[in-house]
């Protein structure tokens, strides 16, 4: 038979059935060039989405190759597809094992790496010879792939990683004499060590530390990152210790890529406590360049500059306060980075340079982009409030800019009043009263900025013309507002009634009790209209008085701030994504990548111990099948304590009630409002009984939250 | 433009092509010590196989594709997944391995049931000739039926592949089947 005719033949006998038949033939082919050419337009499906995980074991056969291209395409093919063909995987083991003593030392790297990233079982028992082989290897580039493969096998079997040496020897690493292996080293360990919080690997002695400081000079920028997370996660034990780090880390404080400038923040930052007083402040201002280099970078690692600096910032007010103008926005900046800028702006603010903001942030509010203006309206109340000297101009251009603007503008100027009316009730009432005797209810659309309004002519009752009229527009549509006004607008109304009354309001009164106790759905606003009823009802205003025009403790600031702890916490954060979250990276971390077994989060000296207890208990278990093993008596253990706990949450609640049913009622006994959070839930619109308004920007919330029960149980 | 000139002629004569040749049999029978001499001439220590070997050798001026697979229990399943485009087969079998001949039979056999496999030649390697207690060629033809093959040709090669000796002229053979069957 001719060569010819078995083509012919094969032909007609195999007809073609879409690209997938075709490239399956190409794979095969008979011909090298034909299969490398299947190969890369496998690869460029594989690149676009297509699912080619079909094809795995025509792929997978010519791993073995003597040329360079088509191994790195197969090997990225077996990354990709591996976990959709575990158990074939092991076909490429051989191949694999062979590429590790190859001679070109680039397929001995590629070989190992390949290796880590199939994250299949089956191959884990085979990864021993080959790591261990590469882990010792010639070339500095293979030893420190081979390092970062450690890392990803102790991620599947923790256990193999300390019975084989690995971890032992990826300690060691760290005295190699090639600064890329130190670094990937040290990456590797503090990437086994953020997996497994309680298991400690990466232990410095003086020898280990005086070594990463020698080699953060000479590695590359990334081994820099990653030396600098070593020396901010090591707690310094004397004062030498710690200035002679930040001897060493403060050069790279020049550094052109901000990765590496604010890693080396976040590294002085945590060892500055350890030395004394004075050189801290000198130091916290040797930051302040570095910071602002920060910002002259594309708007993307700008934000993430800004998110930090806001930290640090907070945690040291005085940094950078010369370097406002730096932090101004500009026209081209994208609205995500023109709002950081002012939240940082706001903070940088003081007598100095306030007028400058001031005439700043007026530019930015007459801008056309909402959100932003709205924040420089916001921002500008901010000033006001943080700083007296320049309240009354504050005011004046928020006067101006009511008068000028569009709708969105009032609204938000309305709450800013508010706040600024609880920092200075007295002070600037004769302009305050004429903006909002110019507003028209009409004009405002946001619920909060209607609740603000309600509330300032309830507190002001007596300033405001034609109250009764105003009131009366709004008692008549009482069941249009959200429930969040309504409450509002009950305070107001009573409020009115106590320091303004006249037969008019007493109507009102009336009828908004009867509308908000009958007609009114939302539970809170009927409890609230039913004990201001009772209230009232009761003989003698004294005690109406006293619960009623209780004034709102006075507001500070309207600048948000971390709480301590968090505040400590995102320090340590720094540089990672966790301070551009302004979150602990726990809260959003937390998934199964690290945590997927329940084995590696114990100790490392625990798992030899299971690795034998696990044999002992299945011989047992061939004995006796009722016997549980470990991880079963561990969920069950933590079953019940959750059970536990939920019954002590509960056993509380029912305290609570047993209390508030058998609490005589005692107007009198009445205690100052707690500062109720911003989340407007039963507890706290109770709570706003006494002050008579939700507090809008109230900032200790979160540090009362113990608090409720109690107060709650006093009021009656 | 050199290239795609001798790239068609190439393919119109047949000359780039390669010949795949799968060396087949139980684990421990030689296929690897096989591979390697045939290809270095060497013998080479070697390690069970996990997955595959495959090694490119040009003989009689034809370039042979040959792919030593694994004969681990574990492995034996994916031996299917290399049968496309196979020319000949080459079994292995430890002459001094008489108990699990009876396994060797049946593995033979059924990878010779393969639809992919119809056309393909079989060459048997009766291995490890050199060591005391092995089973002659046709007392290993005996143990695998080797008689009940039909509409193949086949052939059995008394071989020792540390010695070298067997391998050339059973690989003679093949490629002179080979030849007459593609060429």
């Amino acid at each position: 038979m001719s060569y010819l005719e078995s083509r012919l033949r094969k032909f007609f006998k195999l007809p073609h059935k879409g690209e997938t038949y075709e490239l399956r033939s190409g794979l095969v082919s008979q011909y090298a060039g034909d299969r490398k050419d299947a190969i890369e337009r496998v690869i460029g499906a594989m690149t676009v989405g297509k699912d080619v995980s079909a094809l795995f074991p025509d792929v997978l056969k010519n791993v073995a190759t003597h040329d360079l291209e088509q191994k790195k395409l197969v090997y990225l093919y077996l990354m990709n597809y591996a976990k959709t063909n575990p158990e074939l995987c092991i076909l490429a083991v051989n191949t694999f094992v062979q590429d590790t003593e190859d001679p070109n030392p680039l397929v001995r790297a590629l070989a190992i790496r390949t290796m880590g990233c199939i994250r299949v079982d089956k191959i884990v028992d085979y990864m021993e010879i080959p790591l261990h082989r590469t882990l010792k290897d010639d070339n500095p580039y293979v030893r420190k792939t081979a390092a970062i493969c450690v890392a990803k096998l102790f991620d599947l079997s923790p256990e193999m990683c300390v019975e084989q040496g690995f971890l032992d020897a990826l300690k060691s690493m760290i005295e190699d004499s090639n600064p890329m292996v130190v670094a990937n080293a040290v990456s590797a360990l503090l990437e086994i060590e953020a997996a497994n919080r309680d298991t400690k690997v990466l232990v410095f002695d003086a020898k280990i530390l005086k070594k990463l400081l020698l080699t953060l000079n000479e590695c590359t920028e990334w081994g820099r990152i990653t030396l600098l997370t070593a020396l901010a996660e090591y707690k310094s034990t004397s004062e030498a210790e710690a200035s002679s780090i930040i001897d060493r880390v403060s050069p790279l404080l020049q550094h052109e890529n901000p990765a590496v400038v604010l890693a080396a923040v976040k590294a002085i930052l945590m060892h500055i406590n350890a030395i004394p007083q004075e050189s801290q402040d000198s130091l916290v201002r040797k930051l302040s360049a570095p910071l602002v280099s920060l910002i002259s970078t594309p708007p993307e690692v700008q934000y993430v500059g800004l998110r930090n600096i806001r930290i640090i910032l907070e945690k040291y007010p005085s940094i950078l306060s010369r370097e406002m103008r730096v932090f101004f926005c500009k026209y081209n900046d994208p609205l995500y980075l023109k709002l950081e800028k002012i939240e940082i702006l706001v903070r940088l603010v003081n007598d100095s340079n306030s007028t400058v903001l001031l005439a700043e942030l007026r530019e930015y509010a007459m801008e056309f982009d909402t959100e932003f203006v709205k924040r420089a309206v916001r921002a500008i109340g901010q000033v006001a409030i943080k700083l007296e000297k320049i309240s009354k101009k504050a005011i004046d251009v928020l006067y101006d800019l009511i008068n000028s603007r569009s709708e969105y503008v009032i609204n938000e100027a309305t709450i800013v009043i508010q706040n600024v009316l609880r920092r200075y009730p007295t002070q600037h009432i004769s302009t305050i009263i004429s903006i909002i005797a110019d507003i028209n209810l009409d004009q405002l659309e946001d619920d909060e900025a209607l609740s603000s309004y309600v509330w300032i002519i309830g507190e002001y009752a007596k300033h405001i013309p034609h109250l009764e009229k105003i009131l009366d527009g709004m008692v008549s549509q009482f069941l249009e507002f959200e429930s969040t006004v309504q409450l509002a607008l009950l305070t107001t109304i009573v409020k009115v009634n106590l320091t303004r009354p006249s037969p008019n309001t007493q109507k009102l009164l009336q009828d908004t009790l009867n509308t908000a106790t009958k007609e009114v759905e939302n539970a809170d606003v009927r409890d609230k209209a039913f004990l201001y009823w009772r209230l009232l009802s009761l003989d003698g205003d004294s005690a109406q008085k006293a619960v009623m025009l209780k004034k709102l403790p006075p507001l500070t600031s309207t600048i948000e701030k971390f709480p301590p702890a968090l505040l400590n916490e995102l320090i340590t954060e720094i540089s990672t994504l966790g301070s551009v979250y302004h979150q602990p990276g726990y809260m959003f971390a937390a998934g199964d990548a690290h945590t997927g077994g329940k084995v590696q989060t114990k100790k490392l000296e625990e798992l030899q111990q299971l690795a034998k207890s696990e044999i002992v208990n299945n011989t047992v278990k061939a004995e006796n099948l009722l016997d549980f093993d470990d991880d079963e008596g561990d969920s069950n253990s933590a079953n019940a304590d959750n059970g536990a706990s939920n019954n002590n949450i509960l056993a509380e609640l029912n305290d609570l009630f047993a209390g508030l049913s058998t609490q005589p009622q005692q107007p009198s006994s009445v205690s100052p409002p707690p500062p109720s959070s911003e989340q407007s839930n039963g507890a706290s619109s109770l709570f706003d009984l006494m002050g008579g308004f939700e507090a809008g920007a109230s900032q200790n919330g979160a540090a009362n939250s113990k608090k409720p029960e109690e107060d709650l149980l006093s009021l009656f | 433009m050199g290239n795609i000139f001798s790239g068609i002629f190439g393919r119109l004569w047949g000359i780039n092509k390669e010949i795949r040749i799968l060396i087949l049999g139980l684990d421990g029978a030689g296929k690897t010590t096989i591979l390697y001499k045939l290809q270095m001439g060497e013998v080479v220590k070697t390690k069970p196989t996990i997955g595959f070997n495959v090694e490119t050798l040009t003989y009689k001026n034809i370039s042979i594709n040959m792919w030593d697979l694994g004969g681990q229990t574990s492995i034996r399943p994916y031996w299917r997944c290399y049968y496309a485009n196979t020319a000949a087969v080459i079994f292995v079998v430890d002459s001094t391995d008489k108990e699990r001949m009876d396994i060797a039979q049946k593995e033979l056999h059924m990878m010779l049931k393969e639809e992919e496999l119809l056309d393909s030649a079989l060459l048997v390697f009766a291995n490890k000739q050199d060591q005391m207690g092995a089973l002659s060629a046709a007392e290993v033809s005996k143990s695998l039926n080797l008689v009940d093959l039909k509409d193949r040709s086949w052939s059995i090669v008394a071989s020792s592949a540390v010695k070298g000796e067997g391998l050339t002229e059973g690989l003679d053979w093949l490629i002179d089947v080979i030849k007459e069957e593609q060429l």
